[in-house]
């Protein structure tokens, strides 16, 4: 039993985690329609971002700060020169944003090189939690994360930007024709996708590997959070990421580890068809 | 240097309204241009003894095993470039045909056609990638060439091995039969295997547990772990407390982040940690903050010159352009992955003993170098830095010596050589490739 506990509580911390950077993924579907298959690589290039501060600077602690708005600046540059050209044609943006995908992982392996490494977690203390030796720098990941998903609501929620945000993906022409500048929001839309994405791949580094495929296994349980939360429904993106992550860790904890996964998928697949719009699909827009 | 064509040499021109005349011509140049490629084609499948004699590189220069690639391709180079400076093969020049696999099982048995079909390769350094290599070993059948894999699969000169099918590194049969007697004895009888839930991982877990169990241990419950997975706490949960070994056998960043997330849960701490050279080729134990300390690998080729410690190795590590401890590329961050990328350079010296033994001229003289290959012996040299062997006649495997080496201060130390001659009693051929048709 404490192993279920201890295993189902890992779950909520690693789906936490997913949450940040599948809550970027959704903000950009949600706006601006576009299936980003690079979502992925946005979290990858955090992790390496994360990594070359600490080996340029020697300190972890920058790259909170840094990687974001680097992220950001990235984000710009994209949406001006990859997504704007494509708006309104979901079909070209899949073809567009894999070709990102595939430049940004080239990208930073001919940069950085293609051998994996690993950033050493800032806190390297263990607790026993539930018979589990546990990392506390996970549960410092997954407080970082509680915080930056509770700013990211609070400036959608109560600042003049996010209410602008708001309404552009609401109803576009409305926004527009009531002077909110929609050019300008779907860009900073985009921009903050990336740099959530980013957020995550730093505080996700010490814990998984720096690499440049290191974006490649993540994007799939990202889309799965969303497609369960519901097609560009925030809060539901959160809390999909969460449960999967829990079902999938408390699942593992008594069942074959492939099972498990398939568990999560089987999962996926009942929630589609009993609820095809996601299970909290009343919320969206 | 072959010749470059220009993009614009192959542009067609734009038709501006055709005549009877012009159509005429234009279909006798098509089949005129038809008839010659399909010569092109062709031509290799029939006696062409003089020119440059082309072997094929199968080699994975980008996606997830590009680090290693990037290795192979150095050493296959070298290798040439000595060959060419000492004359060639049999007085002809040696023309490497590179064909990048992108890391991609389809993507590497395509090129692999083409590599043969096209580029006219008579013989094929292959690729490894066990997936690749596997999906290739049929197709060089099919075309009667000459393959060297370089991954462990035990298929490529087992179950799916053919008369075409060598290799002269070690599979998971070999490293199996290398490093158990020695675990067992040194490390602990309770035994925990996780591994990737793909071909790989569960070749080793059936080879290891066999001896483990013939040798009076315990194996556990597998772990096998899905592809893609980034958090490996539920996985490592799954460990039972009485293991005294556990053996991993992931690859990459997948490697990296079990070493990572074990080092955090302190298993290694309870447990010996037990594991092959493939988990940590390519990867600098300094690089990756100490997570690998005090682990065991098994190795082809001691990372350090000083446990094998001779003038061949130092003038191979020269070539190489590596430290001579951690074989760091000099003025790069790169690891060399020299447990298996010596194959793509000594198999090139293979081939070109073949060649001149068998006096092969062209494609047709095959029978003659694949019967040279079966057996031939190789001694310790700049050609063999790796050390001596022999390429076994029956299952067309190579004999070699193995390392048995632990992660002391991020430094390989090497624990126990374990000689080519005692792996070989423990190792009888389980095929004989020679009864196989050509």
């Amino acid at each position: 039993m404490e192993l279920v506990i201890a295993l189902g509580m890992n779950g909520i911390v690693w789906g936490l985690i997913i949450a940040l950077i599948a809550l970027g993924l959704s903000i950009i579907f949600g706006l601006l329609d576009i299936i980003n298959i690079a979502h992925g690589d946005f979290f990858m290039v955090g992790t390496v971002l994360a990594w070359f501060v600490l080996d340029t600077t020697g300190n972890y602690w920058l790259a909170f700060l840094i990687v974001p708005i680097i992220g950001f600046a990235m984000g710009v540059v994209i949406e001006y020169t990859v997504i704007q050209p494509i708006k309104n044609a979901a079909a070209l943006s899949i073809v567009a944003t894999f070709g990102l995908s595939i430049i940004l992982q080239e990208g930073v392996r001919a940069t950085f090189g293609a051998a994996p490494t690993r950033l050493v977690p800032p806190i390297q203390s263990t607790i026993q939690m539930f018979g589990l030796e546990y990392e506390v720098y996970r549960l410092f990941a997954a407080a970082v994360s509680i915080a930056a998903i509770l700013l990211f609501f609070g400036f959608l929620h109560r600042t003049k930007m996010g209410t602008w945000m708001r309404a552009v993906r609401y109803d576009p022409e409305t926004a527009t024709a009531m002077g909110i500048p929609a050019r300008k929001i779907y860009m900073i839309t985009f921009a903050l996708g990336f740099a959530m994405a980013a957020l995550g791949g730093v505080v996700a580094a010490p814990i998984t590997t720096v690499d440049f495929q290191a974006g490649v296994d993540i994007l799939p349980f990202c889309f799965m959070a969303v497609i369960i939360g519901g097609l560009g429904n925030l809060e539901g993106t959160v809390a999909a990421a969460v449960m999967l992550a829990f079902f999938e860790g408390v699942m593992a904890s008594f069942a074959d580890p492939t099972i498990a996964r398939i568990g999560s998928l089987c999962l996926m697949s009942i929630v589609l068809l009993i609820r095809p719009h996601g299970i909290f699909a009343g919320a969206t827009r | 240097m072959t010749k470059k064509t220009k993009i614009t040499d192959l542009k067609p021109d734009t038709p501006k309204g055709q005549t009877r005349r012009s159509f005429l011509q234009t279909a006798m140049a098509g089949g005129a241009a038809a008839t010659t490629a399909y010569l092109g084609l062709t031509q290799g499948l029939f006696a062409k003894e003089s020119g440059p004699i082309v072997i094929g590189h199968q080699c994975e220069l980008t996606g997830g095993f590009s680090s290693w690639g990037y290795w192979h391709d150095k050493c296959a180079k070298a290798a040439v470039k000595l060959i060419n400076d000492g004359g060639g093969i049999s007085g002809r020049k040696v023309e490497l045909a590179i064909a990048d696999t992108e890391s991609n099982p389809a993507a590497g048995a395509r090129k692999l056609r083409s590599l043969i079909q096209r580029k006219k390769a008579s013989f094929i350094v292959g690729s490894v990638h066990s997936g690749i290599m596997l999906a290739s070993l049929p197709i060089a059948t099919e075309l009667k060439t000459p393959y060297f894999s370089a991954g462990e699969a035990t298929e490529a000169t087992g179950s799916k091995g053919s008369r075409y099918s060598f290799r002269t590194g070690t599979d998971t049969y070999a490293l199996a039969a290398a490093g158990v007697p020695w675990a067992m004895e040194n490390l602990g009888k309770n035994w925990t295997m996780i591994f990737p839930d793909y071909a790989w991982g569960h070749s080793h877990h059936q080879e290891h547990r066999k001896l483990i169990e013939a040798a009076g241990g315990k194996v556990n419950d597998p772990i096998a772990v899905p592809l893609g997975t980034k958090d490996l706490v539920p996985y490592l949960a799954r460990i039972p407390e009485e293991t005294e070994v556990l053996f991993s056998v992931f690859f990459g960043a997948l490697s990296v982040a079990f070493y990572t997330q074990q080092k955090s849960m302190r298993l290694d701490e309870k447990m010996k940690m037990y594991s092959v050279s493939g988990t940590i080729e390519a990867i600098d134990p300094r690089d990756i903050g100490g997570a690998t300390e005090g682990v065991y690998f098994l190795e082809n080729f001691p990372r350090p010159l000083e446990f094998k410690n001779d003038e061949p190795h130092k003038k191979f590590i020269e070539l190489m352009d590596v430290d001579p401890v951690y074989a760091k590329e000099n003025g790069s961050k790169r690891v060399m992955a020299k447990s298996h990328a010596w194959q793509s350079y000594e198999n090139l010296f293979v081939l070109k003993a073949a060649i001149e033994a068998s006096g092969w001229q062209s494609k047709k003289d095959t029978q003659g170098a694949i019967e040279a290959l079966e057996g031939l012996q190789m001694k310790n040299s700049l050609s063999h830095p790796q050390g001596t062997k022999v390429l076994r006649a029956e299952d067309h495997s190579g004999m070699i010596d193995c390392y048995m080496s632990r992660v002391e201060d991020s430094k390989f130390v090497l624990k126990k050589r374990i000689p080519r001659e005692e792996l070989m009693a423990k190792l009888p051929p389980r095929y004989d490739f020679r009864k196989y048709k050509l």
